[in-house]
């Protein structure tokens, strides 16, 4: 049973390894910045599938702290982007 | 299967360090490097460290980010040679 939010885990890192292609070679910043903001939530689907992985539930607070921090880093970069910054 | 993950985001770890210092524009290079912290939070929290994942979540995304948007904004975007 646990075996399952493994290997759901290491297919959620595969498609963000998708995600990382487009930001290597996305030829615009907003490319990237959308590859980026697609790693972040991704990145807390990891961790939550890891924490039942673990057994531990203090491994969830970490992916809402990250997924709070997360928005906040794209809108910073979408706000100078915007020219409103 | 941990140890897969393990070489997944470790590889992913080079690869953005890579492209944080081969690339020429600056808003990119701190996108990137987000990107960067990111991952390097995922191998913290699959070495079971979560505090030093909360962490350096906090100063990569929040903190880091948003100051060197700051500093680009006040100088160049482009690289100057």
């Amino acid at each position: 049973m646990i075996d399952i939010f493994g290997i759901t885990a290491l297919l959620v890192i595969l498609i963000a390894f998708g995600a990382l292609v487009r930001l290597v070679i996305g030829p615009t910043v907003p490319d990237r910045v959308v590859a980026v903001d697609t790693i972040n939530t991704l990145t807390v689907a990891v961790m939550i599938l890891l924490g039942v992985v673990y057994q531990q539930y203090i491994f969830i607070d970490v992916a809402i702290v990250y997924a709070l921090l997360s928005f906040i880093s794209t809108l910073y970069v979408a706000k100078y982007i915007g020219g409103e910054l | 299967m941990i140890e897969l993950i393990h070489i997944l985001v470790l590889i992913g770890l080079v690869i953005t360090a890579a492209l944080i210092v081969w690339q020429k524009d600056l808003i990119v290079a701190a996108v990137t490097f987000a990107a960067f912290s990111f991952l390097l939070s995922i191998e913290f929290y699959i070495l079971q460290a979560p505090d030093v994942a909360i962490a350096e979540a906090a100063v990569g995304a929040g903190v880091s980010t948003a100051i060197f948007i700051i500093a680009i904004r006040a100088t160049h975007d482009q690289e100057v040679t």
